[in-house]
């Protein structure tokens, strides 16, 4: 254990010493000595003081010198920036001081649940209007990621007025995404982690409300705190953003790895909405590439209507997905766990895009 | 272009007293058929004879100038930044764009250009601008999907709420519901708010009876389904009566729009939600979810 602070290395060492699940092997106040020093012991486990930010040169030599330990950051109070910087380094994860042993197996579970100790990838789901396909999209890709990754994948739905994935799901969570952005001040990830709802093995919902007015009881940036507290927990997390620009969708979007801008054709006017959104999108990012276009209902869904489209928006289209019929079916009966026929060029297209996503292409 | 407003009667008009009716469509989804109806609505009240200005409130993507193939050279945004500069000289007429074929005419206040500035359309400056528009006998508003305090300004201020819903989707029919039981609860009358129900005809998994009785209220009107006469309508960007002229959709349009023009009926159409389901079906399950 690494801890700065006397007090705290006190109540700490203190706790652990009279746990059977741990052994204590040795205290430092300093990061120099326990890198050094640490070797003799051959430690699996490593909580180290990460509030001073001076940590963060010194924990990429940690994790090259003790690759199997975990090691976890331990914070006096959240900082999404320091755990975010943390899991770039490559620690497991982070821990809110004062905790008790018990609070340490439970945040190492969480993060063995998570997957790869880096930070999360933030996929966000934009459309300029409803009835896109951007919440089916979102659902599906997160079943295929959480199926294929094998790492904790997690779906916000911050359409906070007319959220959909509850009932896609066919689920009735007991904690909103409101109940989070309220509480997101107090919370540390391990409190923070059964607000969301395990839908099946390795994917995690967090709900929309049921009625619209509770949208307005949310600023942008509490949901963007709990976006960044979520990013900490799961490996991949996917947030279905409302339509059409508002402080949400914008605030979200800024922080997302990808941000898939999804537009149906139509009457074939969402072909301007489209322009217009990556317009605005590439003012707003700078030289930040993370807008990706995607249409739905394409017909016929061929190549050379894509490159038609893409000279239509004069830009590169990520994915163009067919009409599924079939589709509208399965999700009116809440079965999209079930019943999706994987050989449905609109499958084999959401797998393509998991496999790219998951190997960084995206 | 901009217009002429010389040729626009002022004042009461002479056409059975109706004068400055609001007339909001809104939906709690797009791609309901918002503007589709917003348009050929405000195509057969101006077909009737009577002025009828159409105003696209959908700020950031509405669709009714691509539409209608017009270039407008002003829009909301001037008109809002000239209001609040000189509010003494303001004319909110001068910002309207007039839609024309053949002998049909009406007018058109264009949502704004730019993103930013629909993100700067001020409620209060829009209230102001309908005001002035008090002279045309019909105010179409064609509103944005969703709740937003300009939305409910304008649901305020209308004689007439047309709630729009295409109802083939399960989460499609949660919002229709869950967007009708919030506008009663903000305290809108059940009266004042129709509920339609597009594509009513199409093959769909959902039955129109078991939304209205998830509903409680039935819909008080029932466009088809013709989607290539909506699409030959989009792609020469005229109204369905000049496009597809004998689509039983252009007749239910005038139909509604001939509603209008009858005294509306006080009587409720509101029904009593079944006792019970017999069948544990989807919807009823539904029901049950939301507290049914």
């Amino acid at each position: 254990m690494v801890e700065s602070d006397r007090v705290m290395l006190n109540t700490l060492s203190g706790a652990l010493k009279t746990s059977k699940d741990f052994e204590l092997l040795s205290t430092y106040r300093d990061f120099k000595s326990a890198l050094g020093q640490s070797s003799i012991y051959n430690p699996n486990l490593f909580l180290v003081d990460i509030d001073d930010a001076e940590a963060f040169k010194t924990l990429p030599g940690f994790v090259e010198v003790f690759p199997n330990a975990v090691i976890l950051g331990t914070l006096s109070e959240w900082n999404a920036d320091f755990a975010y910087k943390a899991q770039k380094c490559g620690i497991t994860g982070c821990i809110i001081k004062p905790f008790t042993p018990q609070d340490i197996v439970e945040t190492i579970n969480l993060y063995n649940k998570r997957g790869k100790s880096e930070p999360s990838r933030i996929i966000t789901f934009f459309s300029p209007k409803g009835r896109a396909g951007r919440t089916t999209l979102a659902a599906l890709l997160a079943l295929d990621l959480a199926k294929k990754s094998n790492e904790s994948v997690a779906l916000i739905d911050a359409d906070l007025q007319f959220g959909d994935l509850p009932i896609f799901f066919d689920l009735e969570p007991k904690h909103t995404v409101i109940d989070a952005a309220h509480d997101i001040k107090l919370l540390t990830p391990s409190a923070f982690a059964p607000y969301f709802h395990e839908v099946t093995k390795n994917l995690y919902l967090l709900s929309s409300p049921d009625r619209p007015e509770y949208a307005e009881l949310v600023e942008a940036q509490q949901l963007v705190d709990v976006v960044r507290m979520a990013g900490h927990i799961f490996r991949y997390l996917l947030i279905d953003l409302p339509s059409g620009f508002n402080p949400i969708s914008l605030a979200v979007s800024d922080f997302a790895n990808i941000n898939f801008t999804v537009a149906m054709i139509n009457t074939g006017l969402e072909v301007a909405h489209m322009k217009r959104t990556l317009d605005l999108f590439k003012a707003r990012r700078g030289h930040m590439h993370i807008d990706y276009p995607i249409f739905t209902r394409v017909n016929p869904c061929t190549e050379e209507q894509k490159q038609k489209l893409e000279n239509q928006i004069a830009h590169h289209i990520t994915e163009i997905f067919p009409n599924e019929y079939n589709l509208v079916s399965i999700a009116n009966s809440g079965r999209i766990l079930y019943g999706l026929p994987q050989d449905t060029l609109m499958m084999k297209t959401i797998s393509k895009l998991a496999d790219e996503i998951i190997a960084g292409k995206l | 272009m901009a217009v002429e407003y010389s040729n626009v009667k002022q004042g009461l008009s002479v056409a059975g007293g109706h004068s400055g009716i609001i007339i909001s469509i809104f939906s709690t989804s797009s791609g309901n058929g918002k503007t589709i109806t917003a348009i050929n609505l405000a195509a057969f009240l101006a077909k009737e004879g009577y002025e009828v200005c159409l105003m696209d409130l959908d700020l950031q993507f509405g669709d009714v100038c691509d539409y209608l193939k017009l270039t407008p050279k002003y829009t909301l945004a001037e008109a809002q930044k000239d209001f609040e500069s000189d509010p003494e000289e303001f004319n909110a007429k001068n910002y309207l764009t007039q839609y024309t074929h053949e002998d049909l005419s009406f007018s058109v206040m264009a949502p704004p250009k730019s993103i930013d500035d629909a993100y700067r359309i001020d409620v209060s400056a829009v209230e102001k601008i309908i005001e002035q528009l008090a002279g045309f006998d019909f105010i179409i508003l064609d509103l944005q999907a969703v709740f937003s305090s300009l939305n409910l300004a304008m649901l305020d201020i209308s004689a007439i709420i047309n709630y729009v819903g295409i109802i083939d989707f399960l989460p499609s029919v949660k919002n229709f519901k869950v967007g009708y039981d919030t506008l009663i609860r903000f305290e809108y009358e059940s009266n004042k708010i129709r509920l339609i129900e597009n594509r009513s005809n199409s093959q769909k998994l959902i039955r129109g009876e078991d939304v209205e009785r998830l509903i409680g209220e039935r819909f008080s009107h029932k466009l088809p389904n013709d989607f290539q006469s909506v699409n030959k309508s989009v792609n020469a960007g005229v109204p369905l009566m000049f496009a597809a002229p004998n689509s039983p959709l252009t007749k239910s349009f005038e139909e509604l729009a001939d509603s209008y023009l009858q005294p509306q009926e006080n009587s409720s159409t509101h029904i009593e939600a079944a006792e019970e389901q017999p069948n544990r079906s989807i919807l009823s399950k539904f029901m049950g979810m939301l507290g049914w």
